[in-house]
């Protein structure tokens, strides 16, 4: 029956288009895999780029996802070389993976909302307003959940937990909601849209990121993972990444 | 009728593709925590996101036998310059990316979008975040299956039976009711039984245009992805309570399935 041919087809051809996590292929010694906070996609891909433009030859790829799925990703066996994670949760439950982590930088996450919004402080989140965060059990939750807590002022509930900062900041951007808790690098990497509002205690909104090379990858002796670790640690970095609104742990 | 055997090179490929299917399937009843299994699914929250998928997935299914019925028969009876031209735009979920199918109804229903920025307008209400959107995402996904099968049915239908209604002056509405949908029966139980499936399923839409809140949009496979981050065992657990759905759900309706693809 041709009809049903076709139907087959059809849900072939659906299977096949529907994504499916980051597979990688074993590591060969010129590429270097790196698993990021989502929070650290625009950084990390611009220092990808200029590492391989300066290393001809060398790939380094990312996956970027919550830390927390990271982190359960490589207890699974997912090859990374280097873990930057976005708080020391995620980066301890991988100690066996990823022996020695740093402390790296820290982020603070703010009220995020467009320009020119009636949202002026934080209680303004009470009057009717629809504001999301991320989910309680990632970073950017995690961070989110404390920073309300020390406010105090805030009884209205977010529309949704979402799973990473860039979704939240993504539904935000597109118009969907009238606040999100995001990063204060979320809000920088769109300055001419979004304005931030910030906790009155950092501390309490702030999140330490560590970044860490996989025990593999020093036992195997990864020249280039080694040398791009020390590259996301050296100077160039440093500059970018304060340009985007990270300070860096000392 | 004797049945002829089959040749080796057939059978071990035959072998080779239930071992790829049934393997991981396999894999989940050996994970899951046995010991602790009802605890495991008693913690927080997963009975909500179970319910709230059941009963979302059911409304979202019965939505698409109502409407995808009677597109299905239209289309049947419809000459090939129409079917040419809807046939793809319906079956087009199908084949859409979950993020893609996501977008194009925030695209649509989001206080920003086509439709949705009059809506939010006058009612000052936007769709996503709301259980509705759930719904909305599962008739949008769903839908095609059930108008797919449905339609390949009714074009199965004898010709002369139909003829012989209608030299009896049964009108069209008589014989579509109480002609194609009797005789059809098996093809319409599969579709509605795959486009429930496919909406039960349902992620990458869903995440995208309804958002994850525990209670409104929270649905099972969401909370299993969840879970994944806080209890592996929570997450083996839930998916096996899937897995046992779906497949006691097409052994019980193994008959009208068979039926709907053999004729």
């Amino acid at each position: 029956m041709k009809f049903t041919h076709s139907i087959t087809s059809l849900v072939v051809a659906s299977a096949l288009l529907s994504p499916t996590s980051p597979s990688f292929a074993q590591n060969d010694s010129h590429t270097v895999t790196v698993f990021a906070a989502s929070s650290l996609t625009r950084v990390f891909t611009t220092l990808g780029s200029n590492f391989q433009a300066a290393h001809p030859g060398v790939t380094v790829r990312f996956s970027f996802a919550s830390s927390t799925t990271l982190a359960t990703q490589i207890k699974a066996g997912a090859p990374a070389d280097i873990f930057a994670s976005a708080d020391a949760t995620s980066m301890s439950s991988v100690s066996a993976q990823v022996p020695h982590p740093v402390d790296y930088l820290v982020n603070q996450v703010v009220v995020a909302v467009p320009k020119g919004s009636r949202i002026k402080k934080i209680s303004d989140l009470n009057g009717g307003a629809t504001w999301l965060q991320c989910a309680h059990s990632v970073p950017c939750g995690i961070a989110a959940d404390s920073a309300l807590k020390s406010e105090g002022s805030v009884t209205s509930s977010p529309v949704s937990l979402e799973g990473s900062d860039a979704s939240a900041a993504a539904k935000l951007l597109s118009g969907s909601v009238d606040a999100a808790i995001v990063y204060k690098t979320d809000v920088i990497a769109n300055l001419g849209k979004l304005t931030a509002i910030p906790f009155a205690s950092a501390v309490a909104a702030s999140t330490q990121y560590q970044l860490g090379i996989s025990g593999q990858s020093v036992k195997s002796k990864s020249h280039w993972a080694q040398t791009f670790f020390r590259y996301l640690k050296g100077h160039d970095a440093e500059k970018l990444l304060v340009a985007s609104g990270f300070t860096l742990s000392q | 009728m004797r049945r002829r055997r089959t040749d080796p090179v057939t059978r071990l490929l035959a072998w080779m593709a239930i071992t790829v299917i049934a393997l991981p399937i396999i894999a989940i009843f050996v994970k899951v925590p046995w010991s602790t299994f009802f605890t495991s699914l008693r913690g927080d929250g997963s009975f909500t996101a179970v319910k709230l998928s059941i009963w979302t997935s059911l409304l979202a299914g019965f939505i698409c036998l109502l409407l995808g019925v009677p597109l299905a028969w239209w289309l049947a009876k419809s000459g090939d310059r129409v079917t040419t031209i809807l046939r793809p735009i319906v079956l087009a979920p199908i084949a859409l990316p979950p993020t893609v199918a996501g977008l194009a109804m925030l695209g649509l229903l989001s206080r920003t979008g086509l439709l949705g920025r009059p809506i939010f307008k006058i009612f000052n209400w936007q769709m996503p975040f709301t259980t509705s959107a759930v719904i909305f995402a599962g008739i949008f996904v769903g839908l095609p299956f059930l108008v797919l099968v449905s339609e390949s049915t009714f074009r199965q239908l004898p010709r002369d039976v139909q003829d012989a209604a209608e030299i009896d002056r049964a009108t069209p509405a008589q014989i579509f009711r109480q002609i194609a949908i009797p005789q059809s029966k098996s093809g319409i139980v599969t579709g509605l039984v795959l486009a429930w499936a496919r909406i039960l399923g349902e992620f990458g839409a869903t995440m995208m245009f309804a958002g994850s809140l525990p209670g409104t949009t929270q649905t099972w496979t969401m909370q299993i992805y969840q879970e994944l981050n806080i209890s592996q065992d929570t997450a083996y657990a839930l998916s096996l309570l899937m897995v046992l759905i779906s497949v006691s759900l097409i052994f019980f309706l193994r008959k009208p399935i068979t039926q709907a693809f053999a004729s």
